[in-house]
């Protein structure tokens, strides 16, 4: 077995407690790496072909990699991955700490979970074996407190990813988290959730899998630590990226008031500038990260919240809240309640222009009223009221209550858009409407062509398309190996610098070139699995509003996309990626990839 | 193909100047950088200088084209034909200026090639009392027209004005657009400088007054997050600001396009906002 492996998944069918290991060839662990990699493959293998996201047969994985426990920066993350209830694709999202190192110490590369308890359950799985507890007392508790109940009951050695009560009522935007730390796009809580799971339990148990090169991995750690305090992450470590909220605003890209605009009034008192000398209270950072890119902010009446760009601009200006107290009370909420931030702001913010627009009936529900903000939220997470709609996404709710409230519902494919106006990052516009996820800034990182001075984000076109295709293949060997995309820019040379990070770990002799060919078999093979899953041409696209209602930037030039523009994006994005004019792949590229 | 190019003409022999006007220094820049990167932000399409048969040109920035006059001193139209020729197919019109103009705004440009859109094959700024012939935007269609006025000698451009549709500006037309009119209210856009005379006159000038604001970790220096200094330059106004544009640090002009190029001209009422370069993640 190469180095940094176990070679084995523990799958657990948590109706019965009976587990089986899957032993994992060489070859797929060297094809697919590991975290969301690796997972693609095993969702591929496990998941039957048309399975309800929610059904018990459905598979739910947390998916390890070659990296964790090494001493590499940022490498203690694990992947989390399903069909996802919004999306009815394939789903991945990743999270940080411990989970990820005492997980793999279980002694297994992934741990795969399917069927359904017949009562609410705990899964603890450690080096000695599986067993599913009853999880009564636990039903309807905050992940927090669930995890912290856990490790009182169980020890303080054991690590635990949990769901909130969002997760257990289904909501389809419900995370799982981990110390605080959310697995949290596309509805993965609400996976566990139907299978009665409130929580798996691990515990660092096994021996940890030999290194091929410990020498070269401690020099290469060393070496990366040191990057990691240089100037390529310095953003991270002194604001956040909550950094990012006043710089989009110059840029016109921060969407507000459910993307009728790119820039925000309230700006200024959201900012990392302004806000930090306020509320901060901490820094933090994961399990064996030298970054420490978590800042956590006071709570209005008492409590404390991690704060990160994504869920102050979805709940402040997507929703027009300007109030900063009202925001972190909102992302509190969502984080007691397990819901995800961006898919919360973007379904309430769709239900806000809904309410204005007379088409719902919630003369209460505006924009930019932080307490009608946290009734909505409250209402999501109990799924009483207005909330059993909008429990199921802004596409279900859009479709429910039709009037044209469809063509403003900001998602891709079920999935609600992160905090990036496609009108003025069009480069990032293509990444959001072809990528396997849906709407997502991780596995498409297009946003960094935008933002530097290689092409003009307002006018989409060839260089856009090569540069959404180099990140998104970035994202799937950044998210495989696993290393944390905060420290994409410690890396000169990425694809010949993670090769040698591989080969010291595992003793293969893989080159950048080998790396770069990995990076698109994974990006295919999760659409493949979309196909599988009933995947069209038309699912990859962007929301009318975008393809119709420019903008304008501060300079005075127009932001525009229209279906055209898009359009021949997308041709080029397919003909580059080896697929046919209806985007599914061509035989060639799948052969060439080991993927027919 | 329905974006506006940019055609500087560089090839006048500036015999009243004594020197060549591309050349001549003003505010740290040559005249042609900053003409043409005042041009070239206010355009959406390809940036064209046309120069006389092998002069030599001082740096220009990358991606700007440059082609020859078919014959020297010939005079605008030559120039012209030259610079519409290698603009078919890929862009419908061009705003063509003169290389002497250090006060060009590209709040001018914009709003002379924004008033091409209608009818009309030439908008044409009637400013100070003059016909602005090179401070103006032609439909890349005339080309034929230009051509067959330069093979019959007939070379200024009141004969392809004779001959074509052309939309007149006058100043109240002009700054009509709110912009322009807050960004240049005397139209000094079209001051070229003919005479070292003119040239000392526009050096006495002060750079043009712009805001600077570092953003995120960068207001961690010293000094306020947001100033008003005198820069002709990005380079200059991020050196104001105590920063150097780089692989960690970019800008944006009034909040459009990402740039670190520290020679990108600046232009009075310009807001200037410097960047981490990893915005986003």
């Amino acid at each position: 077995m190469p180095g940094g492996y176990h070679g084995r998944a523990l799958v657990v069918d948590v109706a019965t407690g009976g587990a089986e290991r899957l032993e994992l060839p060489e070859q797929v662990l060297r094809d697919y790496l590991g975290g969301v990699g690796l997972a693609t493959w095993l969702m591929h293998r496990l998941a039957p072909p048309g399975v309800d996201s929610l059904a018990p047969q459905a598979p739910l994985a947390f998916v390890f990699s070659p990296l964790v426990g090494t001493p590499l920066t940022t490498s203690a993350k694990f992947a989390v991955v399903a069909k996802s209830p919004l999306t009815g694709m394939l789903n991945d999202a990743l999270a940080s700490s411990h989970f990820a190192i005492a997980g793999k110490l279980t002694g297994h590369d992934a741990i795969v979970v399917h069927g359904a308890a017949g009562e609410p359950s705990v899964l603890v799985v450690d080096a000695d074996g599986t067993r599913i507890e009853p999880a009564g007392e636990l039903w309807g508790l905050p992940a927090a407190d669930a995890e912290a109940r856990l490790r009182e009951r169980l020890g303080p050695a054991w690590r635990i990813a949990a769901i909130g009560p969002a997760g257990e009522r289904l909501v389809r935007y419900a995370t799982i988290s981990h110390d605080g730390r959310h697995a949290g796009r596309g509805g993965l809580g609400a996976v566990l959730g139907a299978k009665r799971i409130k929580a798996l339990a691990v515990r660092a148990s096994s021996g940890r899998p030999p290194l091929a090169d410990p020498a070269a991995v401690q020099a290469a750690a060393r070496d990366l630590r040191g990057r990691s305090f240089g100037p390529a992450t310095e953003k991270y470590r002194e604001l956040g990226t909550l950094a990012n909220l006043l710089a989009f605003n110059e840029l016109s890209t921060l969407p507000t008031r459910n993307f009728t605009a790119a820039t925000f009034e309230g700006a200024t008192g959201l900012a990392a500038e302004n806000l930090a000398e306020l509320r901060l209270r901490a820094r933090d950072s994961c399990a064996s990260c030298s970054i420490g890119c978590e800042h956590i902010y006071d709570v209005k009446g008492g409590g404390s919240v991690r704060v990160e760009y994504e869920n102050v601009f979805a709940l402040g200006p997507l929703c027009g809240v300007s109030d900063p107290d009202g925001v972190l009370a909102a992302s509190a909420r969502c984080d007691e309640l397990g819901l995800d931030t961006i898919s919360t702001g973007g379904t309430i913010a769709w239900a806000m222009e809904c309410a204005e627009r007379g088409l719902i009936d919630a003369p209460w529900l505006r924009f930019g009223d932080g307490d009608a903000l946290l009734r909505a939220i409250g209402e999501v997470g109990s799924r009483s009221g207005l909330g059993d709609l909008l429990a199921e996404g802004s596409r279900r709710a859009a479709e429910r209550v039709g009037q044209g409230s469809a063509s403003f519902a900001p998602h891709v494919k079920g999935l609600e858009l992160p905090g990036y106006e496609p009108r003025t990052l069009q480069a990032m516009a293509l990444g959001l409407a072809v990528n396997a996820r849906g709407a997502d800034h991780n596995r498409s990182g297009a946003y960094e062509a935008d933002f530097s001075d290689e092409l003009d984000r307002l006018a989409g076109g060839e260089a856009h398309v090569h540069a959404a295709i180099a990140t998104e293949d970035r994202a799937a060997v950044m998210d495989s190996l696993i290393l944390c995309k905060f420290l994409r820019r410690a890396f000169a040379e990425p694809f010949p610098e993670w090769a040698a990070l591989l080969r010291a770990v595992t003793g293969w002799d893989v080159s950048a070139a080998e790396l770069e060919r990995t990076a698109r078999r994974i990006v295919l093979a999760k659409r493949l699995f979309n196909l599988r899953a009933g995947w069209t041409r038309a699912d990859d696209w962007l929301p009318q509003r975008f393809l119709s209602e420019p903008l304008e930037v501060a300079s005075g030039r127009a932001a525009a996309l229209n279906p055209e523009r898009l359009s021949a994006m997308i041709a080029s994005y397919y003909e580059a990626r080896g697929l046919d004019p209806d985007g599914v792949p061509r035989a060639g590229p799948l052969h060439e990839l080991g993927l027919a | 193909m329905d974006g506006t190019a940019g055609i500087v003409l560089a090839g006048g022999r500036s015999s009243r100047m004594g020197s060549p006007k591309a050349a001549l220094e003003w505010h740290g820049s040559t005249l042609l950088r900053r003409v043409t990167g005042i041009v070239g932000r206010a355009v959406g399409g390809p940036l064209i200088v046309v120069r006389a048969p092998g002069q030599e040109l001082p740096p220009l920035a990358a991606g700007v084209e440059v082609v020859d006059d078919a014959r020297e001193g010939r005079g605008p139209l030559q120039g012209l034909a030259a610079g519409l020729a290698t603009l078919e197919g890929r862009a419908a019109a061009a705003y063509v200026s003169s290389t002497d103009v250090p006060l060009v705004h590209p709040a001018f440009v914009r709003a002379v090639a924004a008033a091409l859109n209608g009818d009309g094959d030439v908008a044409l700024p009637m400013v100070h009392g003059y016909p602005q012939p090179l401070a103006a935007a032609y439909r890349v269609t005339l080309r034929p027209l230009v051509d067959e006025l330069v093979n019959a000698d007939r070379l200024r451009p009141a004969f392809l004005f004779e001959r074509c549709r052309v939309r007149r500006l006058d100043e109240a037309a002009l700054l009509v657009d709110r912009r322009l009119a807050a960004a240049d209210p005397e139209l000094l856009s079209v001051v070229n400088v003919n005479e070292p005379a003119d040239l000392e006159a526009a050096r006495a000038l002060p750079a043009p007054a712009v805001t600077v604001e570092r953003f995120g970790a960068l207001r961690r220096l010293p000094g306020p997050a947001r100033a008003t200094v005198q820069a002709a330059t990005l380079g200059a106004a991020a050196a104001m600001a105590g920063l150097e544009l780089g692989e960690h640090v970019v800008a944006a002009i009034n909040g459009d396009r990402i740039a670190r190029d520290p020679e990108l001209p600046l232009a009075a009422g310009d807001r200037v906002a410097l960047l981490a370069a990893d915005a986003g993640g």
